[in-house]
């Protein structure tokens, strides 16, 4: 093999910033370690979670024996390099930039978004800018409205930020540089799309050119207390600050320096349960339906010490706890473990976006989590990733990260994965039940169950050969599969055996949490009491309830994130009614605030025990994450048996799957304003066909006792006979929901529009 | 005769003004002091001075001229603050000069802007485009006094002088097919895979091929080798075709192909190698009807049957092959081979034929007792052909048949016969000698490092300095060889050294094949004699090496057939060329060339890149990326791709390295 690794990462090196000696290693910038020796140097463009956009030209420093300036950003330091930060011409080159910074920028810092926040008022200022004494012909700009952002060319200073967290993080790969010299700008060449995402690329405009187009022209910024938080939609807990004003959230921002966060975390802010007082009654009410509840039903919105107390509750009073999706995870990485030995599984998103290769299955992630299909693309741009999407439908949105799409049948999972054990695992070394396990797998008849035809494995195979850093990423469609627990064994295998870097996407919310923190049960009994679900007696954070609870965004406690970290949230918007805590307390548990549960959380699963108020939330200077704490993974005895694979229930004619649009998880997502909360049965015209349907046509079905009324639309991008049934708008119903993701559909027609 | 007034190019200074010719001052360098045909340069400006021909410049001019060509090509960069702002407030204060209503305080405001553009710009366009400004400010400094002091426009302010310029790059001057590369570079460095593969594409079709197995020419002319080691740059091209490849994408064309334009032009283009289809692609993109005529059964010529599927994987071929067949003016005919007869028939029927039929007969090694028909006797050309056409198409019989457990002896020193010996080992070769006369250092200059040191890898023995003299065979084959060596003696006078035969340093070599693989002739059967067509001296057609139009109006040439035996690169430059010659020639019945193009000779005249220039503004030190390859064991017995290409970390810092060598370079006419 040839020695081609040409930045040897371990390679220590010594440089000196300014005369102090600062440590560190081969292949990072002058930046970097200039940063990571808290020694400032000044940018404008740079944006430490992409890689070096180098337009800005601030950053440049003066190294000894090398002739003119150097660019920090991008330059990596070489052992011994002598380096200076600060020097006479330097200062009076950055002076000219940002004078030519200055040049025709609108001097309308008044009523613009960005002012007091603002890198080019900031600096100005910094650099003592008192005149400007370069010139050039305004041009006339008009501003661009694109949906959830808008974009005012006569502000922008072309740093490219957002043109790199559109490319490098988000994926949407709609902005670009309309090159042009001085009549550059930022274009967006995915106008119709109106991504969410683009939230995510506003947030890193260090001027007001780039802004949320419904916070414009609201507040001025100093004017917001910024409650930090994490987002409770997904799972992925992302970091985030409320910005609020006299009890209304105005805006929600992030720490966009170091860490991302989808449109829903970004624009699904207004779903508080406002406007609530104490009703005694109703309290009372709820405390009897607990006394006398069989079952207690909820959801995944819920933070780690709620379902902690309804832990408790369930230890002192016998009652189940019953929370489907909470539940099939739960018993998913129960049958995993048994293989991987650890109680969690080992993937990180970090090692995902350092991967080489990756293989999706069982998820359509674009939509389930858009933060981990932002992971992806990093590895696909930054890595040049193989990524093998394997579903049963293709999703184009994803085309520019898929190498591979591999189709299967609904249903066929399970012979899936054994399809993908037996190509990768090839050369593993395995137990010999294992070894014997693949051996005996019928692989004709599988590939042939499944529709996976041996080549694209082959193929499959082929691409992620002479490479290492595999990540397996497995989604919702598995766990309530008739044959989860049998999937997360084989999927288990590639942890224990071949290295990948694997994540088990929990299927909704905080249903990581839940499954950690609970003994859920599978069947309901007795009278149930609901916790944001339809039940005998319900709570509801959506209101309309027997009894008012608060949203999550009016809560102190914790989340469990599918990174295995717990991180905090905190109370943007006060809440007068009662809350769960209140109700424990009247049943018996004993506890001044529901965050006194915070250090209690069960230790023999990886929580520790940290008081709330102790929990870090921050990111140090080079933007390594502090906040909350990992959870520590427990041992758990193997048990290596693997069962046949079993033929699968055929799926054919028309079938529906559950799947919310991008942005969308969840009632509470549903609540918000901000976010796209069209509905319909999206299918193919190959689906309109084979289920008799027309685009229009109003059709009623039913999955798991919810009865959803559907207009029927065709999508012209989609193939094949599934359609798309998006549940988030169900209510209070939406928990309710606990079977395998897709049914065949039948309906009765209800009308025409 | 010199007529050259002023002179700043390159740290050359040149002041004739006013002095008697006697005195004159010549310029060492090739400066275009004539443009084209009869018409004269006033003035040439660039990125490392001004040279002025003519006594009557308008200093003023001239310089918010190249200003504004500044302005005007900073598509290709304003990216940066001080080049996007700096450009234009350069631009503005000049014109603002040369219309008559500038002041003393817009010359001072001048040389900050250009000291903050020099100092701090993202590539080099933003660094150079004020050296030559600076220049003419200081020399022809009355003129702008002039023009600030009486407030009056310069002297020849928007007059009849034309300026005509174009942006290039040291690297891209030197390739042969004009490659913008800093661009493709720079789509690599800002992950836009597909724009990187669009950049290439505006000159270069074959980004598979000429990302896997193009001998780059232009890493010789990489100015990153001042600093420290040339940028990778034949890789980085892979980036952008494994992209859109990988994710099954449309084609990234440069511009959207215009509609097949249907009034009855057509070119015929003779084979469907790199030549030929680069010309059908760069017609095609224009919609004109191109019909290709190939005498194999496969397309792609010599880098399909000649360049072996581990250094060159057909299906990545194929992509590039199709690339230029998708489009909709693209007919081939394959299985077509083209007489005489038959060429005279579409010369009449056809606008223009374009030959680019490359080189495909072996030349001999002129030993004693060469018998090409001797068994055992193999020459490249048609050992290649079999080894591939069966190990990418399955056509015909595995070459192993013949070379399985043999001792084979290849003669040559250049690519063709390291992918003879290289073959021959995956064919199952028993022992692989690599006979060569000149030395080491000499074979890797021919081909590559890698390429040579892989061979010796596989296990192929080089014996230097030695030439077959005589062939023995048994009436039936090749028994045995006689070889003679050599020694190079140094010209004591300081000459090139000379290769002298050792007395007594001859010795035999038994073995069952000798595959000569010296050089490739272009088979010329298809010229009708009456045609009297020009050739060079090499048996090759004759051009202008400008429009490649052969002696014969509306047949040109290019490619191996034109030039001889060269690179893949070669022969898509020219056939780019030809193909924009050919596409003014249908419609006006005669040959042109653009100004891009002249301007293009002019600078691969004057040279672009300047290896003693020392580079200011970049860490050096930081190495160039080698991608990895296939170990020994892995590869020798297979035909899987060697080269594994660079991991997206790799490419991204190599990408980094790039300095972006722009330069806009003009002249004024």
């Amino acid at each position: 093999m040839n020695a081609h690794n040409f930045i040897d990462k371990n390679k220590k090196i010594t440089v000196t910033i300014n005369g102090k000696t600062c440590h560190s290693t081969f292949g990072k910038t002058i930046l970097q370690i200039a940063r990571e020796n808290d020694i400032y140097i000044p940018t404008m463009c740079y944006l430490t979670k992409v890689l070096p956009i180098g337009s800005c030209r601030m950053c440049m420093v003066k190294v000894d024996g090398v002739d003119g300036f150097i660019l920090s950003c991008q330059e990596k330091a070489t052992d011994g390099a002598v380096i200076y930060t600060q020097t006479d011409t330097l200062y009076k080159e950055r002076q000219n930039i940002m004078k030519l910074y200055g040049v025709n920028h609108p001097l309308e810092c008044g009523v613009c978004d960005k002012s007091g926040e603002c890198d080019l008022q900031n600096k100005t200022t910094e650099f003592d800018i008192k005149e400007q004494n370069f010139t050039a012909r305004d041009q006339a700009r008009p501003v661009e409205n694109w949906g959830h952002v808008s974009y005012d060319p006569s502000l922008c200073i072309m740093c490219e930020k957002c043109v790199r967290v559109s490319t490098e993080i988000t994926g949407d790969e709609a902005l670009q540089v309309k090159f042009g010299g001085y009549s550059s700008s930022i274009i967006n060449v995915k106008k119709e799309k109106n991504y969410a995402s683009l939230g995510e690329a506003a947030a890193v405009c260090p001027v007001g050119a780039l802004v949320s187009t419904n916070f414009k022209y609201t507040s001025n910024a100093w004017e917001l207390d910024k409650i930090p938080s994490s987002c409770p939609h997904c799972g992925g807990g992302c970091q985030m600050y409320y910005e609020v004003k006299r009890d209304k959230i105005y805006r929600v921002t992030n720490n966009y320096e170091f860490t991302s966060m989808c449109g829903a975390a970004r624009f699904g802010f207004d779903y508080a349960n406002q406007g609530v007082a104490k009703d005694a009654k109703a309290f009372e009410a709820a405390v009897k339906a607990f006394e006398n509840a069989g079952s207690i039903l909820f959801s995944s919105m819920i933070s780690n010490e709620e379902a902690f107390i309804l832990q408790k509750l369930k230890e002192k009073h016998g009652c189940k706890l019953i929370s489907h999706e909470a539940r099939a995870y739960q018993k998913f990485m129960q049958s995993y473990s048994r293989i991987s030995g650890k109680n969690l599984y080992n993937g990180t998103l970090k090692a995902l976006s350092e991967s080489k290769g990756i293989i999706v299955l069982g998820s359509k992630i674009n939509d389930d989590a858009p933060i981990v299909k932002y992971h992806i693309n990093m590895a696909s741009k930054w890595h040049r990733a193989r990524v093998a999407y394997l579903h049963p439908i293709e999703d184009t949105e994803i085309k520019n990260i898929v190498t591979q799409f591999i189709k299967y049948e609904a249903g066929s999972e399970e012979g899936v994965a054994a399809l993908l054990a037996e190509v990768l695992l090839q050369e593993a070394e395995l137990p010999e039940s294992i070894r014997s396990f693949l051996n005996d797998l019928d692989i004709g008849n599988l590939s042939a169950e499944c529709n996976v035809g041996e080549e694209e494995l082959f193929a499959l195979k082929q691409s992620l050969s002479k490479k290492s850093g595999f990540s397996l990423v497995v989604g919702a469609d598995l766990y309530a599969h008739p044959r989860a627990a049998h999937i997360a064994k084989i999927i288990a295998l590639f942890e224990k055996y071949a290295d990948f870097n694997v994540l088990c996407i929990p299927p909704a919310g905080n249903a990581m949490g839940v499954s950690l923190i609970c003994e859920l049960d599978d069947t309901i009994e007795g009278p149930t009491v609901g916790y944001n679900v339809l039940a005998d007696f319900t709570l509801s954070a959506l209101g309309g309830g027997d009894l008012d609870m608060p949203a999550m965004n009016q809560q102190e406690g914790t989340l469990t994130t599918f990174d295995k970290r717990v991180v905090p949230m905190h109370v943007a918007l006060p809440y007068g009614g009662y809350v769960l805590n209140d109700i424990a307390n009247a049943l018996g548990l004993k506890a001044a605030y529901t965050i006194d549960y915070t250090k209690e959380l069960p230790q023999s699963k990886g929580f520790k025990g940290i008081e709330f108020d102790r929990l870090p939330d921050s990111f140090d200077l080079v933007g390594n994450e502090n906040r909350g704490y990992l959870l520590q993974s427990t041992e758990i005895k193997t048990d290596e048996m693997l069962e046949e694979v079993l033929d699968i229930e055929e799926f054919d004619g028309a079938v529906v799957y559950c799947c919310n649009a991008a942005e969308q998880f969840s009632p509470f997502t549903a609540k918000c304003d901000l976010l796209d909360n069209k509905t319909a049965l999206w299918g193919s015209q190959q689906f309109a066909m084979v289920a008799k349907l027309q685009e229009g046509d109003r059709i009623s079905f039913t999955i798991d006792g919810v009865c959803f009324s559907r207009m029927f639309k065709i999508d012209t991008s989609m193939k094949g006979t599934i359609a798309l049934n998006p549940t988030f708008d169900m209510g209070l119903s939406s928990a309710l929901l606990s079977s395998y993701r897709f049914s065949r559909l039948e309906f009765e027609r209800v009308g025409r529009s | 005769m010199s007529k050259i007034v002023f002179s700043t190019w390159r740290d050359e200074f040149i002041d004739n003004r006013g002095k008697s010719s006697e005195e004159l001052s010549e310029s060492a360098f090739k400066l275009p002091e004539a443009y084209h045909g009869d018409r004269d340069s006033k003035a040439f400006i660039g990125w490392d001075g001004v040279a002025i021909f003519d006594e009557d410049i308008d200093a003023v001019e001239l310089a918010s001229q190249y200003a504004a060509q500044y302005q005007q090509y900073s598509e290709a960069c304003g990216r940066c603050a001080p080049g996007r702002w700096g450009g234009r407030i350069l631009y503005d204060l000049l014109d603002k000069i040369a219309r008559g209503e500038g002041s003393h305080e817009d010359i001072v405001h001048l040389k900050e802007i250009s000291q903050t553009m020099m100092m701090t710009s993202k590539c080099e366009i933003g660094k150079t485009v004020p050296k030559p400004i600076l220049d003419l400010m200081e020399h022809y400094k009355d003129q702008f006094d002039d023009a600030i002091n009486y407030q009056k426009p310069s002297k020849h302010y928007r007059g009849d002088t034309s300026y005509i310029a174009k942006v290039t790059a040291p690297c891209t001057d030197m390739c042969p097919s004009h490659v913008d590369i800093p661009a493709y570079i720079e789509g690599v460095r800002d992950m836009l895979f597909g724009d990187s593969l669009a950049a290439t594409r505006q000159t270069m079709p074959l980004a598979h091929t000429c990302g896997r197995v193009c001998p780059h020419p232009c890493e010789d002319a990489c100015r990153r080798a001042n600093l420290d080691a040339p940028i990778s740059i034949m890789e980085l091209k892979r980036m952008g075709a494994d992209y859109e490849t990988d994710h099954g994408l449309p084609w990234h064309h440069p511009y959207t192909p215009k509609p097949l334009r249907n009034d009855g032009k057509k070119v015929a283009i003779i084979g469907a190698g790199p030549a030929g289809l680069t010309a059908a692609y760069y017609l095609a993109l224009e919609g004109v009807k191109v019909d290709i005529f190939e005498e194999l059964p496969v397309l792609g010529g010599e880098v399909a049957v000649g360049v072996p599927e581990y250094r060159m994987p057909i299906d990545k071929y194929n992509k590039d092959i199709e690339l230029v067949t998708s489009l909709e003016a693209v007919d081939v005919y394959s299985n077509h081979r083209v007489n005489a007869e038959r060429l005279k028939e579409i010369d009449a029927e056809y606008d223009a034929t374009l030959l680019a039929f490359g080189t495909r007969l072996s030349k001999k090694v002129y030993a004693h007792n060469e018998n090409q028909k001797m068994g055992g006797y193999w020459g490249a050309i048609a050992m290649l052909d079999q080894v591939n056409l069966w190990n990418k198409y399955k056509i015909g019989e595995p070459a192993s048949n013949q070379l399985k457990d043999k001792v084979v002896v290849c003669v040559g020193g250049g690519f063709t016969s390291m992918d003879v010996v290289r073959c021959s080992i995956r064919e199952g070769a028993r022992k692989v000698i690599m006979l060569y006369r000149r030395d080491e250092k000499t074979i890797i200059r021919n081909t590559t490092y890698e390429e040579y040191h892989e061979a010796v890898e596989e296990g192929v023995e080089f014996i230097f300095h030695s030439a077959v003299e005589e062939i023995f065979d048994d009436g039936e084959k090749i028994t045995k060889l006689k070889v003679n060596r050599f020694e190079l003696v140094p010209d004591p006078n300081g000459g090139r050294a000379e290769l002298v035969k050792i007395e007594g340093g001859d010795f035999e070599i038994e073995c069952d094949y000798l595959i000569p693989a010296v050089s490739q002739a272009a088979d010329l059967q298809l010229l009708p004699e009456e045609w009297n067509i020009e050739l060079t001296s090499w048996n090759t057609l004759l051009t202008n090496g400008k429009d490649y139009m052969t002696s014969r109006p509306g047949l040109f040439a290019a490619g191996d057939c034109e030039y001889g035996p060269m690179t893949i690169v070669n022969a898509v430059g020219q056939a780019k060329r030809a193909a924009s010659v050919i596409s003014r020639y249908i419609y006006e019945g005669k040959t042109s060339l653009t100004d891009n193009e002249i301007m293009e000779d002019h600078l691969a005249k004057l040279k672009v890149y300047d290896k003693n220039e020392k580079i200011t503004g970049w860490m050096p030190g930081l190495p160039r990326a080698v991608s990895e390859k296939l170990g020994v064991d892995e590869r020798k017995t297979n035909n899987k791709e060697v080269n594994l290409g660079f991991s997206g970390e790799e490419a991204i810092a190599e990408a980094e390295r790039c300095m972006r060598c722009y330069y806009i370079s003009m002249v004024a006419v």
